[in-house]
């Protein structure tokens, strides 16, 4: 229970650096959401000067800081120029959106990186080890925007697959079946690029967890008295290999938001990495300090889950 | 923030006893048309007929949008994305005709202007209702006049109703006339009228009175809370995915067998992230229309035509100008190192006019817009058939002049051709660029070879959009940058900002203490212009105004390019112009052919 | 533990790559930034020994590309002229490693260039040319960044997993908020604070600086962990009973672990900074025209929709690709051995 108070403390500490951080790197950036009206021939510069004092941006940062946090805590998380709205319902719908495809992606990654990686380790020298190092290596020299490309591109030519979005353009189809039909069949390709970006990550350091779990001296003694091989990985190598694995988890949580900005772009996924890469581009100063502290929350939420995990799987930890 | 916080507050609150009283009110509710089915019109209003292809009603148009409506506010909007969706759902007075470029009746039926041309007095259609069913009269046609004047209101085309300081007088002379008083006579004041989206006064009132009005229709705002006189009406919004609009049932335009605009049931915009998706959505045949192709693209698909069932139409120049401009702002202290020798060249009309003659605007035109573009000498298009002035050569690479130029103005070469001025500086400097838009980029890297060729010492600095805008519009931190800008109409008005000295897009001298000669002139002329009726007196003083830019070039105009837009064999009625978004100006026309086989959306 | 195969074919691919770089003005027949406004988009040059007349030379030869009238950017051979080519022919004049002049390129067709190996660009440059001269940039900027990142991450977190405590802590703390600051528009306020201009090799310096600096986090994190279990092990412990100091003990025993994890995140960052370098230079940090790197060069590509019509165009990513295999064979070796040492 002291561990879990003592890591919200932690989460709340580091949003606020990240919150701190992100407001003044925002307003040190040139310009603001409403420089873009000035090249509208239509809008005076009294105008525009009436805006920004109407919106507050004439105001010292930390008198801004300060609003913005009892908005925060208000449930508001302050105002987006861009949608002329307070900003949390944005954000809800577009962090679920992202949760969906990175949800769908690291179950992807997960499933084929712990079978491959840790046969791999197991078995170095192996064909699997010889086929995990290609995948690897493929996936590494191959960005990760070259390969969405490559998918929609695919998609496009051949049809098979819709040319980005989360439902199709056409009115929404009824029926909660063909619903999902149509979204698994949007979040079919981002997701495996999102996870195609994961995957070197994950199989290296699988592969080297369970290949120096398989050197320490218990193991070794635990083959020397006959343990069948099969029995031996899962029961013996895999606790042993966990707890770096474990960390890796919820560290993959954490990357596959911050590389799903770029892949959501690309697919015009109507995510949260979408609306930062738009609100960075306008200058919508909260939405951008709202999308960077989310962010940084699903991270810190990742990380959270790996502690917990950790704590619970190993003892030595618990006695720190 | 705290203003905002409190109004976020309220507006639920305003708007939710609202909506009861509109719900509740005795409305005229009359039944829906049904879908698919062409409706004839009804004699009590009085409709305005178009030309066009009779047209099959029913079906679906699918479209995209760079980014989401920001907004569907009519007062607010800014950004031309929420403004083309706006003009779905809304209507003018008097519309700008986008293919004739001129003026011509809309909601209002017929206009006098009193000899003097200060005083308007519009006729309104009888008998029209908003897309709610609740009539339209002059009480909404003032409302919305005194909602656009507000100050509180902050509507950005408030500048524009005031002429020479002083608000247009707006009065109500019975239920279906108007009175305009503008304090000056104004040319072509009929254009004042466009886009000026009448509001229902029904649904905005209590809000006009609590000023509230520029919160009002937000994404968020549920379709009944909304209602326009244009051909369709909100349906839905999904965030992040696009926005749909079904036919409103009221409209008042009609085909020429009486038959209700506008053919089709409905519109969908998904919003799609850049100009290559939007390509590729269209390639894969996911969208009907697609509003602005870049030239490479164009290349791509052309090939695709026969096989994938679409067209595309290069539709010339349009009223687009990109121009290199030198940072001629009067500063009192030196913001960058030098900047105020290198201002004393920019200064120097030859020096000016070198560069531009050594600009090889061919090699742009070719290299980037593979000859999709029209070279400019000033920033008059050839896509402006009745405002360019002819008698302005075209630009003509000369490197052996633009040498005479420097020569002239004591500059001189060192060894290894590098140039210096009389001083024996080095001439360098840089351009800006943004970088989001390739083609500028592009031009700038020809232009940094072209004037290397003259000696000068030319480096690229290219930043994105937002921090671009704050060096050139801000702080003033640039030596020279490459800027695009469109015009929203063919109207010598509408350049007064981008022209006169005072102007707040007139981006190479937006700080100025003292102005040249030729300054003051051009000044003065767009002024009296503006005030001039006489069509041939007021095109004689622009063409003077062209003269002057081209004779001392405040900066570079280099290249218009083409309008570049596409469509499906299966669209009818489909007739893309240069101007505004391009595809959609008779969205109400367009319809789907039913051809064997097709999809028909339901 | 088997000693790995040396990959005597991955570090000859790096040594190769990395000289021709640093002797790119040798290498290249012609200038990175001269514009042949007449051929732009042209495809690699091809050489022949066989004339129009079919008459056989012992001396390659290539002929001249000629823009087809009315074409954008379609060619024929002009079979008039043909131009031999020469080795160790004078040309354009570059600088050796920066300090020496020169004028002596490895092949050429003398004076003017004619040749284009890999075809030309949007503007006609020759984009043999550019891919050396980009390399330059683009290869040690992943190298320095990468190694950059690996040290200060081996330090920060063999510092926070051995001492532990509030120095974890606030290491830790940090490193979350690295990790999770979107980084991008971070860079927009990098740009800010910079002056207009920044030449060349101040950008080059700057873009090691930046990613070394934003990269630290995710190696001082893996390492961190490896040093927490490391610490735990009888061995270390046994040593620490006896008084062994603190810096011994890092060094010895921990660190040995620790490294094999920031030389395995190396491996991974160096490709990735490469990359890195395409986005820089959209923010304006990267290196601008007419100066190439092979992000500059890539950036080209973003418009996926020519991708079908100038093939040679994806020739730096082809020559990326390879340097990162090689580098990736490279460093599993590295790390493979590094617990045998």
């Amino acid at each position: 229970m002291r561990f879990l108070l003592r890591r919200a403390m932690h989460t709340l500490l580091i949003l606020v650096g990240a919150s701190l951080v992100s407001f003044s790197l925002v307003n040190l950036a040139p310009g603001d959401f409403f420089d873009q009206m000035k090249v509208n021939p239509r809008i005076s510069q009294g105008t525009l000067a009436s805006l920004r004092s109407q919106y507050g941006l004439d105001r010292p940062l930390p008198v801004r800081y300060l609003q913005w946090v009892r908005s925060v805590i208000n449930g508001q998380w302050g105002f987006s120029f861009a949608y002329n709205s307070p900003a949390g319902p944005i954000l809800w719908s577009r962090s679920g959106k992202t949760l969906l495809l990175t949800g769908v992606a690291t179950l992807l990654a997960w499933s084929l990186a712990l079978p491959l990686g840790g046969w791999a380790g197991a078995r170095p020298g192996s064909s699997i080890d010889w086929l995990t190092r290609g995948t690897v290596a493929v996936l590494l020299a191959t960005p990760e925007l070259v390969l969405a490309l490559l998918l929609l591109l695919f998609a496009v030519r051949t049809g098979y697959f819709p040319a980005g979005g989360l439902t199709s353009s056409e009115y929404v189809p009824s029926g909660l079946w063909d619903q999902t039909k149509d979204i698994t069949r949007h979040v079919f390709l981002p997701s495996i690029c999102l996870a195609a970006g994961l995957l070197p990550l994950l199989l290296t350091h699988i592969r080297t967890a369970v290949s120096e779990a398989f050197e320490s001296p218990y193991i070794e003694a635990a083959r020397g008295h006959g343990i069948p091989f099969r029995r031996l990985l899962l029961r013996h190598v895999l606790p042993l290999a966990a707890n770096p694995l474990i960390s890796l988890f919820g560290l993959s949580l954490g990357m596959m938001i911050s590389s799903s900005l770029l892949i959501e772009a690309v697919f015009s996924w109507p995510g949260l990495g979408q609306l930062m890469l738009e609100a960075i581009q306008q200058r919508d100063f909260y939405l951008v300090v709202d999308t960077a502290v989310l962010s940084t929350a699903f991270l810190i939420v990742g990380n959270l889950i790996a502690d917990v995990l950790l704590y619970a799987s190993d003892p030595r930890i618990r006695t720190e | 923030m705290r203003s905002r916080a409190e109004i976020a507050v309220c507006l639920p609150i305003l708007l939710g006893p609202f909506s009861l009283i509109a719900g509740t009110s005795e409305l005229p509710l009359t039944a829906q048309p049904s879908s698919s089915v062409c409706t004839s019109i009804s004699s009590t209003e009085e409709f305005l007929s178009v030309k066009g292809e009779i047209g099959q009603c029913g079906g679906r148009l699918i479209i995209s949008k760079r980014s989401e409506p920001k907004t569907l506010n009519p007062l607010t909007a800014i950004d031309n994305i929420s403004r083309d969706v706006i003009g779905l759902m809304t209507a003018d007075l008097i519309h700008v005709n986008r293919d004739s470029q001129q003026p011509e009746a809309a909601l209002a039926k017929s206009w006098t202007v009193s000899p003097d041309g200060r005083k308007y007095i519009l006729r309104l259609r009888h008998g029209l209702r908003f897309s709610d069913g609740y009539p339209f009269d002059a009480d909404d046609v003032v409302f919305t006049f005194q909602s656009y004047l507000d100050e509180r209101t902050h509507a950005p085309q408030r500048d524009l109703l005031m002429i020479s300081g002083k608000p247009i007088a707006v009065k109500k002379i019975d239920a279906y006339s108007v009175s305009f008083t503008l304090a000056q006579p104004y040319a072509a004041a009929e254009r004042l009228f466009d886009s000026i989206a009448i509001l229902p006064r029904h649904l905005l009132q209590r809000l006009y009175e609590a000023g509230q009005l520029m919160n009002i229709w937000g994404l968020n705002t549920p379709p009944t809370q909304i209602a326009g006189l244009g051909p369709f009406r909100l349906k839905e919004y999904t965030p992040g995915q696009r926005i749909i609009f079904e036919r409103n049932p009221y409209y008042w335009k009609s085909d020429a067998k009486r038959q209700r605009l506008p053919y089709l049931d409905g519109i969908a915009a998904v919003f799609v992230t850049n100009n290559d998706a939007e390509a590729l959505r269209f390639e894969s045949g996911e969208t009907d229309v697609i509003s602005r192709l870049s030239v490479a693209n164009f290349a791509v698909l052309e090939r695709d035509q026969q096989r994938r069932k679409f067209r595309l139409y290069d539709l010339g120049p349009g009223l687009e100008y990109s121009f290199l401009f030198f940072n001629l702002n009067d500063l009192s202290s030196d913001i960058l190192p030098s900047l105020k020798e290198k201002q004393s060249w920019f200064r120097t009309v030859a020096f000016r006019q070198a560069v531009s003659s050594a600009i090889d605007r061919e090699s742009i035109i070719r290299l980037v817009y593979r000859g999709r573009a029209y070279p400019l000498s000033v920033q008059v298009t050839p896509g402006n058939k009745l405002w360019m002035n002819r008698s302005i050569p075209p630009p003509v690479r000369s490197l052996p002049r633009a040498r005479e130029l420097l020569r002239q103005a004591h500059f001189s070469w060192g060894s290894g051709g590098s140039l210096h001025d009389a001083q024996g500086q080095r001439v360098q400097f840089s351009i800006l660029v943004n970088t989001e838009n390739v083609q500028r980029v592009q031009i700038a890297t020809l232009i940094q070879q072209d004037l290397k060729e003259l000696g000068m010492g030319v480096s690229l600095v290219s930043l994105e959009s937002h921090t671009f805008l704050h060096h050139v519009f801000t702080s003033y931190e640039y030596e020279t940058a490459i800027m695009t800008l469109v015009d929203p109409d063919p109207d010598p008005n509408t350049e007064i900002n981008v022209l006169s000295s005072k102007g707040g897009t007139h981006v190479w001298h937006l700080k100025s203490n003292n102005t040249p000669s030729w300054q003051d002139e051009i000044d003065l002329l767009m002024q009296k212009q503006s005030i001039t009726l006489n069509l041939g007196e007021r095109k004689r003083i622009f063409d003077r105004v062209q003269d002057l830019l081209w004779q001392n070039m405040p900066a570079v105009f280099l290249i218009s390019p083409d309008i570049l837009v596409g469509a499906k064999n299966r669209v009818g009625n489909f007739h893309p112009v240069i101007l505004g978004d391009y595809t959609l100006w008779n969205v109400e026309q367009l319809f789907i052919h039913k051809e064997p086989g097709a999809e028909r959306g339901s | 533990m088997t000693l790995g195969k040396v990959p005597w074919l991955a570090m000859s691919v790096l040594a190769i790559c990395h000289l021709s770089v640093l002797l790119a003005g040798f290498f290249a027949p012609g200038s990175f930034e001269v514009q042949n406004r007449n051929l732009a988009f042209a495809p690699p040059t091809r050489i022949h020994f066989v004339d129009a007349q079919g008459r056989f030379h012992l001396r390659p030869f290539v002929y001249r590309w000629v823009l087809r009238p009315g074409s954008f950017a379609e060619y024929e051979e002009n079979q008039q002229i043909g131009y031999p080519l020469h080795f160790f022919v004078p040309g354009a004049e570059y600088k050796v490693l920066g300090i020496f002049n020169s004028r002596q390129h490895l092949f050429g067709t003398g004076e003017e260039t004619r040749i284009f190996l890999l075809g030309t660009d949007a503007y006609g440059r020759d984009l043999f040319s550019r891919l050396l001269y980009g390399g330059m940039i683009s290869l040690f900027t992943g190298l320095l960044a990468a190694t950059a990142s690996a040290l200060l991450g081996l330090v920060l977190g063999g510092l926070a997993g051995y001492y532990g405590h509030w120095v974890d802590e606030v290491t830790m703390r940090i490193a979350e908020i690295f990790l999770a600051m979107p980084w991008l528009y971070l860079l927009l306020a990098v740009r800010a604070l910079l002056p207009l201009h920044v030449d060349p090799q101040a950008t080059f310096f700057l873009l090691i600086g930046v990613l070394g600096v934003i990269g630290w986090a995710r190696p001082a994190r893996l390492v961190r962990g490896i040093v927490l279990t490391a610490k735990e092990r009888e061995y270390v412990l046994a040593a620490r009973s006896f008084g062994a100091p603190d810096l011994y003990l890092l060094r010895t025993h921990i660190l040995p672990f620790a490294s094999g994890a920031a030389l395995n995140q190396m491996a991974l960052y160096i490709p990735q900074y490469i990359l890195a370098e395409v986005t820089l230079s959209f923010f304006g940090l990267g290196v601008s025209e007419p100066i190439p790197s092979w992000g500059n060069m890539l950036n080209d590509l973003q418009h996926y929709l020519i991708w079908g019509s100038y093939w040679w165009l994806f020739s730096p990513a082809i020559v990326l690709v390879a340097v990162l295999l090689a580098y990736y064979r490279l460093f599993s070796f590295f790390k493979v051995n590094s617990f045998t040492f």
